[in-house]
């Protein structure tokens, strides 16, 4: 019984994980490539961590560690996350043509 | 059990190797930055799978390091990027 909780959540991970890796792959700019890994983390990497929390039991030595790494990537994904975002918009990283929405340089224009 | 855990591994492995694309051919380097963070996420949790599998305590410890220590350089390349050297 465990072991197929076990699998179907490493299974739901790696689905996950690989549609992200895809993305990173296939989207037209920096950006998407951003939001893509973020999902990545939040529906792929958490998942499988927490298939090994249910495999292992919270309290062993895998398990501990597999929940310690999960809270850890969810605290600080964010963070990379719109560290980086934002360093690429400031030095200039082009957005995709088909790009709708660029409230920085709106804000800036209305300020000037 | 440990057999699921070692096929869990090799399947992280795989979608590193899609990765591997993105760093190769990004045309800017926040896009290699962006496939190597999500790359070094896989690993951590590649390497916890085998450490599981293989039933080595010690290799957790590689995980944890990874993990955290893959996101401090993330951040202190967007740091760079954006204000230069110091």
């Amino acid at each position: 019984m465990i072991e197929i909780i076990v699998i179907v959540l490493a299974a739901i991970g790696w689905a996950f994980s690989l549609s992200g890796a895809v993305g990173i792959v296939r989207m037209p700019d920096v950006y998407c490539r951003i939001q893509c890994s973020s999902k990545m983390i939040t529906m792929g990497a958490l998942p499988v961590l927490v298939a090994l929390v249910v495999g292992e039991g919270p309290i062993t030595v895998f398990g501990s560690r597999a929940l310690l790494v999960a809270v850890l990537l969810l605290v600080i994904n964010p963070v990379a996350s719109h560290a980086l975002a934002r360093a690429a918009y400031k030095t200039g990283v082009p957005m995709w043509p088909g790009a709708v929405a660029d409230q920085v340089a709106d804000r800036r224009r209305g300020e000037s | 059990m440990s057999q699921v855990y070692l096929a869990v591994a090799i399947a992280e492995v795989a979608v590193m190797a899609v990765l591997l694309i993105r760093l190769a051919a990004g045309p800017t380097i926040s896009d290699r930055i962006v496939a190597l963070n999500a790359m070094s996420t896989q690993a951590a949790i590649a390497v916890l799978f085998f450490a599981a599998f293989a039933d080595r305590t010690i290799y957790c410890d590689v995980a944890l390091w990874l993990a955290s220590f893959s996101y401090l350089g993330a951040i202190v390349w967007s740091r760079y990027l954006e204000r230069g050297l110091l």
